[in-house]
């Protein structure tokens, strides 16, 4: 036994009707695509365009037919409709900026051996003496485990050559 | 071939190319998406219209309301002044970029 729901969508006069795993696949990709436009001062705008696009395509997919819509039907609707990218509406958003960067790199401007300290601190936002002075003191506590962490890291690290280098990076990697 | 590279270049081309589409006349999303179906550049709602939300904040592009025959009224996009001016910018500056890239694979005359 199947539940059928009644939706609108998006300015469309006809009404739709869906079997409940149907809607549920609807509700939570209009959900997966509320919160990925947060940021988007036009949210419910593109929202109700996205509403009414894939009102459209149940349209064409019912030929004034009137029947239930399946799951399999919905599903195939939304991977056309694709995920939303709020990426370029964001790019000019104010939150971006002030994420923290959060890729490790070696930063070799103002370095000692490698820079992974410097990495360190900037990936954290500690100061690099801090973080000298906890690796220092911690590899006399414990015999040296953190230089063998240090020299892991040193290979294992992208290597950013100044602090702007490696701000740049991370806005890019995103 | 990089093709990660490749896709972040055609992301930030995506708005040029709407311009273009655009100054062709008045068209609406779903013109747009058939018009880049065929290309490189094929693309979906989900991204289409938060990026065609965003060129109209930043006044890069307009639309009016439509009525269809076959459903509710439709968005019409057009191109606003700044939009014009934007996409002749773009094509001047796409073609510099052209010449300098032709330009500077060609050996060098210094030893």
């Amino acid at each position: 036994m199947q539940k059928v729901i009644q939706i609108s969508l998006g300015g469309h006069t006809v009404m739709f009707q869906l079997e409940e795993d149907a809607y549920s696949a609807l509700q939570s990709y209009l959900e997966r695509a509320r919160t990925r436009l947060k940021s988007d001062p036009d949210r419910d705008e593109v929202l109700r365009d996205l509403e009414q696009s894939i009102g459209d395509k149940l349209v064409s997919l019912l030929r004034s037919e009137n029947r239930v819509i399946n799951r399999r039907e919905v599903d195939a609707v939304l991977e056309q409709v694709g995920t939303v990218d709020a990426g370029s509406a964001e790019a000019a958003g104010p939150n971006t900026r002030h994420e923290r960067p959060r890729r490790l790199c070696r930063i070799q401007e103002g370095q000692w051996l490698a820079g992974v300290c410097q990495g360190l601190a900037a990936y954290s936002s500690i100061s690099v003496e801090w973080v000298r002075t906890i690796f220092l003191a911690t590899s006399v506590l414990t015999g040296g485990l953190p230089i063998l962490v240090y020299i892991v890291l040193m290979f294992v690290l992208p290597i950013a050559r100044t602090h702007d280098d490696y701000v740049a990076m991370q806005s890019s990697a995103t | 071939m990089d093709f990660d590279k490749f896709n972040t270049l055609r992301k930030g081309l995506l708005e040029f190319l709407i311009l273009g589409i655009v100054s062709s006349g008045r068209v609406y999303a779903a013109d747009m998406m058939q018009r880049l179906s065929r290309t490189d550049f094929a693309t979906q709602e989900g991204t289409l219209y938060p990026l065609l939300s965003k060129m109209r904040r930043d006044q890069l592009l307009d639309y009016e309301w439509q009525e269809s025959e076959t459903g509710p009224p439709r968005k019409y996009y057009k191109l606003t002044t700044s939009g014009r001016k934007q996409l002749a910018e773009f094509r001047e500056y796409w073609e510099s970029l052209t010449g300098l890239i032709d330009e500077l694979g060609k050996p060098s005359c210094k030893k």
